[in-house]
């Protein structure tokens, strides 16, 4: 009943990120207590004195009522992770096959709020967004500061496809960006060469950053179906071509099958991880690979 | 053929909509975005197979409702060939009537009719006709210019009445020969009393234009418009021996005249009359002295008006002694002949003298001395007599016979032939009336017996006879036979105020005046008749071997010798004096006087013109007639008519298109 909420075309009516986020995430996390392998609590960790600096939030001022001893008390989901999201705000994001469906773009949106809400809301971690195009559109620091959620929030909204996608110059500015390790997350629908997008993007990893790229496309991308001769207009582009539907029947779908299977093999033997998000599936698998991660850095 | 508003082919372009729906919007698909084209390639197949043109019975009846459309908004129009300047029938139809006499009118006319003949295309075909009496046709529809223009010089003007409705029925007649559209170009005075009775008479057919060329003007005019005078006459001292004429005045002012008669070309009398405005004055000659024999008489007046020709009215008189009447009845009938012989001797056209005899004392009469015989109410004659009677009848000689109660219950009828029945008798019911009359017939007068009472009626087989009058059951009451050369008229009821009221109705002495000269042949012999009149010639065909001289008014014989052998009937087309030798041996002299309507020149009221749907000529009659020639008929109600067509075909078309893409979607 729940994972109604967690479906694109449900969610694309709701105008509010901030409350769409709450109920993917309140729905998804709703749907986890059933699940036995990815259990989600602040259990109590351990104390640890405090030293200057420390947020006063987190000290346990009734055990130093007791003693008189200021000791921070610390939770196991607590680990300090940065969540960083890397948004492709590309032309190519605008497409979409049918009108009731969210295109690219607002699906990567709906993904990335839901990630921003369970980081910040849930998990207590710092979250920041890059979105770019073939430059760096948007960069909002990783932060645990309240309101935080609602900035990164305006702006997956502020963000809209321009040009087209060009990995290495903005992922050069980011590594610069990027001082501390964490989680980076990168939507795109990775029209370049997987070996291009892996060599640019494999910079990432050496900084110690778990990195995951969220492959989102349409369905009709990978199974495009003309009745007839058609002439295709490429969105970043604006390139005309002519196309014939026996082409895409069986041209097209080998070379996009063959992408698809070099992207997925050349990220992981680089270390990151792949995933292929289409946008007539519900946002669950998303949020369940962000919490994969954390559980394995824990 | 060609286009009255040629600006609207500029929709043409608009052809290009359909071409562009079917050909072009349709050969370039409309772009898809794509998010990527990297993994595409061009296909150079579907080149050929986008151009080929889809559709191709839907796209044609799209153009073709575009194409039909604007030209029927640029009104297309075609010259046909029966509709063109050369396909019109011009039709000149001048007026000879007796009216156009007056003043220049028909030279006018004439000359008119001339130059819209030399203004018409020489390419098209005209006729020429003639308006008087009846319609003269000149000429066949031709193109020679010089026939035409020939008929239109031999046109003279005639004595005749113009009739309009003449006129109508010939053109409608015309038109259903012709199968072309019809410009008729009437040339006439265009008087009044010209319309026929209705006015629907005047009605033309739909494609025949009218144009009016109307000549002279209403004038001031004084005509002699009847004479009363005696036919015949015995003695001048007689009362009945005067002549009467009424002067009337058309839109004439109060005038003082003097009014003549003259005998064989010599005035004998005047007198002066004064004439109202507008009206008419009676003046009465009296004796009227006559030589003997048959004598031109002719009433005229000085009316110094534009119109002389109807300023006198002829008559012929015959001086003779008085003719005698035989009339035979029963020697116990005493009363016919007392009613005959007043009725004879009131009567004021004829001069007869009665003698009455018993049927028994006829034996040794011969009927041969006498104008007519009256056989009254007898019942037997004697042989000799009878026989003497039939041959008298038969060589021209004519009878009366009227059936009283004894004649009626005897079964033959003499002279007459056939048996009589039983006898109808009214006097149980009260009475019986006529109710049908042949008031064509020269004795009749059908006001005149209308409230005739009949008590009595002989059953008498009409058979070929011509029934003149019957009672009210049909019953037949007054027949006339031909028989040889003579007549015998049969009244089946009596004269002796017995079986019938008439010897005491006022109707009794007109009926036998008219009866009295038509049984002597004094009514066609003498006195006055109208134009265009016929007078019979001969009464059997066979008698062709004794021919008929009639010397015209011109002292010209007016028919040749085959037609004076063979003709039964003469008309009488000109004014003035017939000089008739019958195939009887009889001779007569005829007056003959145009019909005194032509004299009243007063036109038709423009807004009956109007209603007829004439066109009045102008000075430049003659290049709008030319301009109107060219005046194409436009055909785009038809071209309309393809335009539903063509869409009620789109529609079922386009619709089944339609329906495939849906499916297909």
């Amino acid at each position: 009943m729940l994972q109604r909420f967690l479906d694109p075309g449900v969610l694309a009516s709701i105008s509010s990120l901030d409350l769409l986020a709450r109920t993917v995430v309140d729905g998804f996390v709703a749907g986890l207590h059933r699940s036995p392998d990815f259990g989600f609590s602040q259990e109590f960790a351990e104390y640890r004195a405090y030293t200057p600096g420390d947020d006063l939030r987190h000290v346990d001022w009734n055990l130093f009522a007791r003693t008189e001893r200021c000791y921070l008390k610390r939770y196991r989901g607590d680990t300090n992770s940065q969540l960083t999201i890397l948004l492709d705000a590309s032309n190519s994001m605008n497409y979409t096959s049918s009108p009731g469906r969210p295109n690219k773009m607002d699906y990567a949106r709906f993904a990335a709020a839901s990630l921003f809400y369970l980081a910040i809301h849930n998990q207590r971690d710092a979250a920041g967004l890059i979105v770019f195009d073939d430059e760096v559109r948007n960069y909002i620091r990783p932060s645990t500061r309240q309101g935080q959620l609602y900035r990164l929030l305006a702006g997956l909204e502020q963000a809209e496809p321009h040009a087209r996608t060009d990995f290495t110059k903005p992922l050069m500015h980011f590594q610069e960006l990027l001082h501390r390790r964490g989680i980076v997350i990168m939507f795109s629908d990775f029209y370049e060469d997987p070996a291009a997008v892996v060599r640019t993007i494999e910079p990432l990893r050496y900084h110690g950053n778990e990195v995951v790229l969220f492959h989102v496309l349409d369905p009709k991308e990978l199974r495009p179906e003309l009745r007839g001769p058609a002439i295709l207009v490429d969105l970043e582009t604006q390139q005309r071509l002519e196309v014939i539907p026996e082409y895409t029947r069986t041209e097209y779908t080998r070379k996009i099958d063959d992408h698809l299977e070099q992207l997925r093999n050349r990220t992981r033997g680089a270390g990151m991880d792949y995933h292929l998000l289409m946008t007539d599936q519900p946002l669950d698998g998303t949020l369940r690979e962000y919490l994969a991660i954390r559980q394995g850095e824990r | 053929m060609g286009f009255l508003g040629p600006w609207f082919l500029l929709g043409l372009v608009a052809i290009g909509l359909p071409v562009y729906v079917h050909l072009l919007r349709r050969h370039v698909t409309t772009p898809l975005p794509f998010s990527s084209l990297m993994f595409f390639e061009r296909g150079t197949q579907s080149s050929t197979r986008h151009r080929r043109l889809r559709y191709l019975l839907l796209f044609s009846l799209r153009a073709a409702l575009l194409l039909l459309l604007v030209l029927a908004f640029a009104n297309p129009f075609i010259r046909f060939a029966g509709a063109g300047p050369n396909g019109t029938l011009l039709l000149l139809v001048v007026d000879d009537s007796f009216s156009m006499k007056a003043g220049g009118h028909f030279a006018e006319a004439k000359q008119a009719a001339l130059q819209v003949l030399a203004s018409r295309p020489r390419a098209q075909r005209a006729e020429v006709m003639a308006l008087g009496g009846r319609l003269a046709v000149l000429t066949q529809p031709i193109q020679d210019q010089g026939a035409l223009r020939s008929a239109l010089e031999s046109i003279q003007p005639g004595d005749s009445r113009a009739n309009l409705g003449e006129l109508a029925h010939g053109v409608r007649a015309l038109v259903e020969s012709v199968h072309t559209p019809v410009e008729l170009h009437l040339f006439s005075d265009m008087q009044k009393t010209g319309m026929p009775a209705t006015f629907a008479d005047m009605q033309l057919p739909p494609n025949v234009s009218v144009v009016l060329h109307s000549v002279g003007a209403a004038a001031p005019n004084w005509t002699v418009e009847s004479v009363n005078a005696p036919a015949q006459l015995a003695d001048p001292k007689d009362p009945k021996s005067r002549v009467q004429a009424v002067i009337a005045g058309y839109g004439t002012p109060a005038a003082s005249r003097t009014v003549s008669l003259l005998v064989n070309d010599r005035t004998i009398a005047t007198r002066k009359v004064d004439i109202p405005p507008d009206g008419r004055a009676k003046v009465e000659f009296a004796p009227l002295e006559v030589p003997y024999g048959l004598n031109r008489c002719t009433v005229r007046i000085d009316s110094a008006d534009g119109f002389p020709a109807d300023d006198g009215s002829v008559f012929a008189v015959r001086r003779s002694d008085p003719e005698r009447v035989l009339f035979v009845h029963q020697t116990s009938d005493t009363r016919s002949p007392v009613y005959f012989a007043a009725a004879l001797t009131a009567a004021t056209q004829g001069s007869f003298l009665l003698q009455s005899i018993a049927s028994e004392k006829s034996t040794d009469v011969d009927p041969a001395k006498y104008a007519f015989v009256v056989l009254s109410d007898t019942v037997v004659l004697p042989s000799i007599f009878e026989n003497a009677l039939l041959r008298y009848v038969q060589n021209g000689g004519s009878v009366m016979i009227a059936m009283g109660t004894s004649a009626g219950h005897h079964a033959r009828i003499p002279i007459f032939g056939g048996y009589s029945s039983d006898p109808h008798l009214y006097s149980h019911d009260g009475f019986a009336t006529v109710g049908q009359t042949d008031s064509t017939h020269a004795v009749m007068n059908e006001a005149e017996w209308a409230d005739l009472k009949v008590y009595y009626v002989a059953g008498v087989d009409a058979g070929q006879a011509r029934v003149i009058a019957r009672v009210t059951d049909r019953t037949p009451l007054l027949m006339e036979k031909q028989i040889g050369e003579g007549h015998v008229l049969l009244l089946a009821s009596g004269l002796d105020n017995l079986t019938n009221d008439l010897p005491v109705r006022p109707a009794f002495i007109p009926f036998i005046d008219k009866a009295a000269r038509y049984l002597s042949g004094s009514g066609s012999s003498t006195g006055s008749k109208l134009v265009d009149s016929f007078v019979p010639l001969r009464t059997q065909a066979g008698n062709a071997s004794v021919g008929v001289e009639i010397i015209g008014p011109d002292g010209r014989r007016a028919m040749s010798l085959a037609e004076a052998a063979a003709a039964q009937s003469f008309q009488l087309a000109r004014a003035g004096f017939y000089r008739i030798h019958f195939a009887n041996g009889k001779d007569a002299l005829i007056a003959v006087n145009p019909d005194r309507r032509e004299s009243n020149l007063a036109p038709i009221p423009s807004d009956v013109l109007q209603l007829w749907g004439v066109r009045p000529s102008s000075p430049a009659s003659t290049a709008g007639y030319l301009q109107e020639k060219n005046t194409p008929r436009s055909f785009w109600w038809y071209v309309m008519l393809l335009v539903l067509v063509a869409a009620v075909a789109e529609s079922i078309v386009a619709s089944r298109y339609l329906g495939t893409q849906r499916e297909e979607a």
